[in-house]
């Protein structure tokens, strides 16, 4: 969905925008509440918040009023904020991804058509999301992927996020080929290419603060791994566990132990599949590392091995 | 009708994206959603970073078998005891995701085959489930 896109949206597509994006703006006004399956707003305060937009939208669109526009635009930054964070971690820094969204929302308010009887949010959610995507198009890959399979990307990753609500399951290669026009081939081959959204220098630090450590990540390839065993496993994970976000932690244990697929989750969460398959890879990654970090003697292994080759 | 497919690539991470592309495939053509793809991937992934991460084998030889009941992914060579105890733990009363956790979680079935020498197999088996 590009912002050049009419605002006449599929019924399905705008409903299930809206409701996604009162989710999102829930969980801008409620960042440090504990993660509960979605929230509703009480309807009272919705139709309230929607009757300050169709206001703030007349006086802008009918009389020019460039203060009701700015007010619009602080108003809906917060679903700009919660719209670029589900991108934040593809190797993009998150404000460039916030004032990428807020082009979006600015094209969305200055387009919008009062005629059409649609929401604001309804609007410019798909706006943002497409101002976003847009940019990653163009500049996102650090590994330079073809362009057509960059595009084939966004589009089966829209068409996964249209299939899974309509068909009610997590739809199969066959089904979302079907809808990207592709083959079921090419749809794996995108998927596969959303692995090269960043990728790291081998010479980078393996922390995040340079003066903190002098080594690179080549020094620690083909070290040899110390041997731990599975109590020490679990001893260590625990803390790993307490450093997770609480809703990484809710989605490990929705995941497994309470065995809901990642479709189910996405539904229980508000968010994509692909994003609970992202934040699980994520957090298991984050637990991996912490099991490293407390494992590792004071110098990296591999490095005093190789200094005394 | 039964299909074997056999894999031998480099013992590294970066072998990973050549199996999810053959794994992938297979898994396509049996129908199997998203999910469950994703689900195999995962469980595969898991044990193969476990297993580098214990031991250091020259290469990982992967035997895929697809049939109508659906696919079982057979990981050889493995002899490290920390993996073997890795898989065979069990994490019911532990609140954390181990490796037997996520692969009770995301396959119907692992399935650890001793062989000569110490070595042993993996395999983990995903059926075929009809979509609603």
């Amino acid at each position: 969905m590009t912002p050049a896109d009419d605002q006449q949206l599929p019924d399905a597509e705008s409903g299930r925008d809206e409701a996604h994006a009162q989710e999102e703006l829930d969980d801008e006004l409620a960042p440090e509440a504990p993660v509960e399956p979605a929230v509703v707003a009480a309807p009272a305060a919705r139709d309230s918040f929607e009757k300050i937009d169709q206001h703030l939208l007349r006086r802008y669109h009918l009389h020019g009023d460039l203060k009701a526009r700015e007010e619009l635009i602080t108003m809906y930054m917060p679903l700009v904020r919660s719209l670029a964070r589900r991108y934040a971690s593809r190797g993009e820094h998150f404000d460039d991804l916030v004032q990428v969204g807020a082009i979006g929302l600015i094209k969305a308010i200055d387009r919008f058509d009062l005629s059409r009887g649609v929401e604001l949010t309804t609007y410019a959610t798909p706006n943002i999301v497409g101002e976003i995507k847009r940019y990653f198009r163009d500049k996102g890959w650090s590994v330079r992927v073809p362009r057509g399979l960059q595009e084939l990307n966004i589009r089966v990753n829209k068409m996964i996020d249209e299939l899974t609500p309509k068909l009610q399951r997590s739809p199969t290669i066959e089904e979302i080929a079907a809808a990207s026009n592709a083959t079921p081939e090419e749809v794996l081959e995108a998927l596969e290419s959303s692995q090269a959204y960043n990728s790291v220098s081998l010479q980078a630090s393996p922390t995040s603060d340079p003066g903190d450590d002098e080594s690179a990540l080549v020094d620690y390839l083909g070290g040899d791994e110390n041997a731990y065993d599975t109590m020490e496993d679990r001893t260590m994970l625990a803390p790993g566990f307490a450093k997770l976000s609480a809703r990484e932690r809710y989605i490990l244990h929705l995941r497994f132990f309470e065995g809901l697929t990642q479709s189910q989750i996405a539904v229980r969460v508000g968010i994509s599949q692909m994003h609970v398959s992202r934040l699980i890879r994520r957090a298991l990654e984050q637990l991996r590392e912490e099991i490293g970090e407390l494992d590792a003697p004071a110098s990296p292994p591999a490095r005093s091995i190789q200094n005394q080759r | 009708m039964a299909e074997r497919i056999n894999l031998d690539v480099a013992a590294s991470l970066s072998s990973l994206s050549t199996i999810r592309r053959v794994l992938g495939g297979l898994a396509a053509r049996l129908g199997f959603s998203l999910d469950d793809i994703d689900d195999l991937y995962l469980s595969t992934e898991e044990v193969i970073r476990c297993a580098l991460g214990h031991e250091s084998p020259e290469r990982l030889r992967l035997e895929m078998l697809v049939s109508d009941d659906g696919l079982r992914i057979e990981m050889g060579g493995f002899s490290s005891s920390e993996l073997r105890a890795e898989l065979r733990c069990d994490a019911a009363a532990a609140d954390v995701v181990d490796l037997a956790c996520l692969l009770r979680n995301t396959v119907d079935e692992v399935c650890v085959q001793e062989q000569a020498g110490g070595a042993f197999t993996v395999a983990l088996v995903r059926g075929h489930r009809s979509l609603p």
